[in-house]
């Protein structure tokens, strides 16, 4: 070959490409008037209900299906697919009463379908990872080591439009869980039509919600929520749909945003909220979600001292931490249990359990408290390490507390930041001093946090004790699972115990922070479960 | 011609074997389960998951089925995208890394060689020197700066072309010119260094005695004698650049399968681990084999012969 047809070979192979690229398609400039274009930071990684984990697929999942019952605002819960619903006294039943609705494809659901789609979830061939939601439900644990039949869940159609549940032990958040995506109905035929592709782009898929997912290949980086014509509720549906897109890059989505080819778009970090702060498109959105530091009293004796732990969290300014430092939102920990997920009689429940003792700030007060723990523990010193994500958050998070921390007298604290999945490996193996960590409530209801931390719990990885902690908790859970009031006091009860002992360390509650273009109204988000409901949304002209 | 063939492709599926058995162990050390949920999981509910996966048998147990598999062409299931086949999410993906990477490296080799034998023709004067720092600020400038720079002018302030997205030609040039910027340098340089050597060779002398035109010595003696040492180090490049760029893809939003690669490594995505490790690898010594086989349509001296090898 001579060079000249190399030359030649190469603006072929140019020119096609350019043509190949130009043929793509040439959609771009698609009139979305009706259409909401909203941002994702991560793709979506299936549409099967029992398989999702994470909010892109959770976020889709809830508007392109629907549950026994919807999530509502501040924490209630709505009809679903059920119109009504009764729980027996001793709380252990419940019976739902179905309306007659359709999947997508014109076929009816069906109690048939609810029952097919739990035993799906639970079944460990599914393998899917929030089958531990349905621990309450009769011979669900059972089922999950492979000890009892499929069949023997408490789970049963009575005709097609009831459906009757028997709980082993009463669970006053139930109806919080059965909003959520792994108890969504499944088509017993359409799974076992598409197989092991069942749920794996949006044609292998039937959708009983408001909307229907299309124009997702399993892969690609964007697809869209159009109005399903067959929901029950279709007529109050009173825009086209979403599109989502998918922008890993935070600048990039926010340079979007400000053209006007993204609606709804999460904000990153202090600069990006600055941005906005006093703009009526910022939207944030609290997440019940807690970071808390844990302190492992077996791998460091001396935070088995109630004044050592109590001195570290009294060290630490929470609002400079929040304000100054990762200033994206995020609010200084009021306790553990994060704010603003659960209320009674109008009181939130921080507000009932706070005591303050747990998060406040006072330099001077921990100083005297550390002096005392250094002496009871027969110390002169103290060398710890901080373990945390090697995230943005994470990474000024260990600078401001080993700043902070260091105040304390002859306390030396170095910091270690490591990727999510080896620091929860570290966590749960007990290879640390201190840990950064986060939990997120699964329903908006305190047993989500407060469970965490019961002697010789799962994920107790600090090994903190104390015997009325656990009492409480196992009320709220058994004895006083019937009895509101009661169950309340105890899981109050228990907080007041983990912060005033300082069982671990709150440092702050995550806040999510959107911009929303003015044009598009009510969306709702919620802090746990579901992310957003997306079918009240109206545009205006604006 | 043919033996040494057979011979390359021995070495190529030798090293394959190695570089995927390397990779299965590398892996297996990493902490952590390939599961999403995995913060919200007790140690029992972990291993009935990890138990249907078959990730619970003995390391060596699942490296032997996993070679099994792969002989087959089963590459497994994604763990990130819930059921994908590895081999669909790597060929539904790859299109546009391979896109980009083929218009970025045709476009900067082709313009560092013009911009290379201009400042080797031009040697010692002002446009040599310019020349040269352009090159070098090629080199230098990593390719995310040069990608948030191209998207704030040329798209956000200028709105000359889209921000970032993939529909259609015009998502392409971006991208496509801030991959485009290394292999663009590196040929400019090494185009220029070569050349300011070849044009000071006796045949040239001759070659302009005998009153040839300036351009035809340059095009038929010089440039065919300069571009050895740039064929090896284009076959690499290539490989690289078309096997996607986490930057570039995250900035332009590129449905490419460089961020892929990233992700499954942080997230323990094993078997896509695996299937893009083995993929670059079959890439790349492909291209080498290309490489040595156009040495010798560059320069006959080098030519292959079955005895040499």
């Amino acid at each position: 070959m001579k060079l000249k047809s190399v030359v030649k070979l190469g603006a072929v192979g140019a020119a096609s490409a350019i043509l190949l690229a130009a043929c793509g398609n040439n959609s771009g400039k698609e009139s979305t008037s009706k259409l909401v274009n909203w941002q994702q930071s991560a793709n979506l990684t299936t549409l099967d209900a029992s398989k999702a984990t994470d909010n892109t697929a959770f976020g889709t999942l809830n508007n392109s299906n629907e549950g026994l019952l919807m999530s509502g605002e501040n924490n209630t819960v709505k009809p679903g697919v059920a119109e009504s619903y009764n729980v027996s006294k001793d709380g252990k039943t419940y019976t739902f009463n179905l309306r007659h609705s359709k999947w997508s494809n014109g076929k009816p659901v069906t109690a048939k379908d609810f029952v097919y789609g739990w035993q799906r979830t639970v079944n460990p061939k599914t393998a899917s990872q929030y089958s531990y939601l349905f621990d309450h439900v009769q011979n669900a644990t059972e089922i999950g080591k492979n000890k009892a039949p499929l069949s023997s869940l408490g789970v049963k159609a009575d005709g097609d439009y009831k459906l009757v549940v028997n709980l082993t032990k009463p669970q006053t958040y139930f109806k919080y869980l059965v909003a959520m995506a792994p108890f969504y109905p499944q088509n017993e035929s359409i799974v076992n039509k598409y197989g092991s592709s069942y749920g794996t782009n949006s044609n292998n898929m039937i959708y009983n919600g408001p909307f229907k997912v299309t124009g997702w290949t399993g892969t690609n980086d964007s697809w869209k929520l159009v109005k399903n014509n067959d929901y029950w509720n279709a007529k109050n549906i009173k825009f086209d749909g979403v599109k989502f897109n998918v922008q890993k890059d935070p600048n990039t989505a926010l340079n979007q945003y400000q053209t006007g080819s993204l609606d709804v778009d999460t904000l990153s970090g202090k600069q990006q909220v600055n941005e906005f702060k006093n703009s009526k498109e910022l939207n944030s959105q609290k997440a019940a979600t807690t970071f808390f530091i844990e302190m492992n009293e077996k791998s460091n004796p001396a935070f088995k001292n109630t004044n050592i732990r109590r001195a570290i969290s009294m060290a630490i300014d929470r609002n400079q931490l929040t304000q100054d430092v990762l200033g994206d939102g995020s609010t200084p920990a009021v306790g553990y249990v994060a704010p603003g997920m659960s209320k009674r009689n109008g009181k939130d429940f921080t507000e009932a359990a706070g005591t303050k003792t747990g998060v406040s700030y006072n330099l001077a007060e921990a100083k005297k408290l550390w002096a005392k723990g250094l002496k009871e523990t027969g110390k002169k010193s103290l060398n710890v390490s901080l373990l945390s994500d090697d995230t943005a958050a994470g990474k000024s998070t260990t600078e401001f507390l080993q700043t902070a921390l260091q105040k304390l007298p002859n306390l030396k604290v170095t910091s270690q930041n490591i990727p999510f999945k080896s620091r929860l490996s570290r966590s749960q193996n007990g290879q640390f001093d201190m840990v950064i960590t986060a939990w997120g409530a699964d329903f908006p209801d305190p047993i989500s946090f407060l469970s965490l931390f019961t002697s010789g719990g799962s994920y107790n990885n600090g090994d903190w004790s104390n015997k009325e902690y656990d009492a409480l908790v196992n009320n709220a859970e058994n004895a006083d699972a019937n009895n509101a009031s009661k169950r309340w006091d105890d899981l109050v009860n228990a907080e007041k115990i983990l912060m005033s002992d300082q069982g671990i360390i709150p440092i702050y509650h995550q806040v999510v922070p959107r911009v929303i273009k003015p044009r598009v109204h009510g969306i709702q988000f919620f802090p746990t479960g579901s992310p957003y409901n997306l079918r009240d949304i109206t545009l205006s002209n604006k | 011609m043919v033996r040494y063939l057979a011979r390359r492709i021995f070495y190529l599926i030798l090293t394959l074997f190695i570089v995927t058995t390397v990779t299965f162990f590398l892996m297996k050390i990493m902490p952590g389960t390939p599961l999403t949920n995995e913060a919200k999981l007790s140690p029992s509910e972990r291993n009935i998951v990890l138990q249907q996966y078959g990730l619970n048998k003995p390391v060596w147990q699942q490296y032997i089925s996993y070679i099994v598999n792969a002989v087959h062409g089963n590459f497994g299931t994604s763990f990130q995208f819930s059921d994908q086949p590895v081999s669909y999410l790597i060929s539904s993906r790859i299109g546009p890394s391979l896109l980009l990477g083929l218009q970025a490296i045709i476009l900067g080799v082709f313009g560092g060689i013009v911009f290379g034998s201009i400042g080797a023709i031009k040697k010692g004067t002002w446009v040599d020197t310019t020349t040269t720092i352009i090159s070098i600020l090629g080199i230098s400038i990593p390719s995310f700066v040069l990608s948030i720079l191209l998207q704030y002018f040329v798209a956000l302030k200028w709105g000359m072309l889209p921000i970032a997205g993939w529909s259609g030609f015009a998502y392409t040039i971006l991208p496509t010119l801030a991959l485009a910027a290394l292999p663009f340098a590196e040929s400019a340089r090494f185009v220029r260094t070569e050349m300011v050597d070849v044009l000071s060779d006796d045949y040239i002398e001759l070659a302009r005695a005998k009153g040839l035109s300036k351009f035809g010595i340059i095009y038929h003696h010089a440039l065919r004698n300069s571009l050895i040492p740039l064929v090896t180090i284009v076959g690499p490049l290539a490989v690289n650049i078309m096997t996607g760029s986490l930057v570039v893809e995250n900035i332009f939003a590129i449905p490419g399968i460089g961020e892929q690669f990233v992700n499954s490594i942080v997230t323990n995505d094993y078997p896509t681990i695996m299937g893009l490790t083995i993929l670059y690898c079959f890439m790349l010594c492909v291209v080498l084999l290309i490489t040595d086989i156009v040495y010798g349509l560059i320069d006959p001296r080098i030519r292959i012969t079955g005895k040499k090898g």
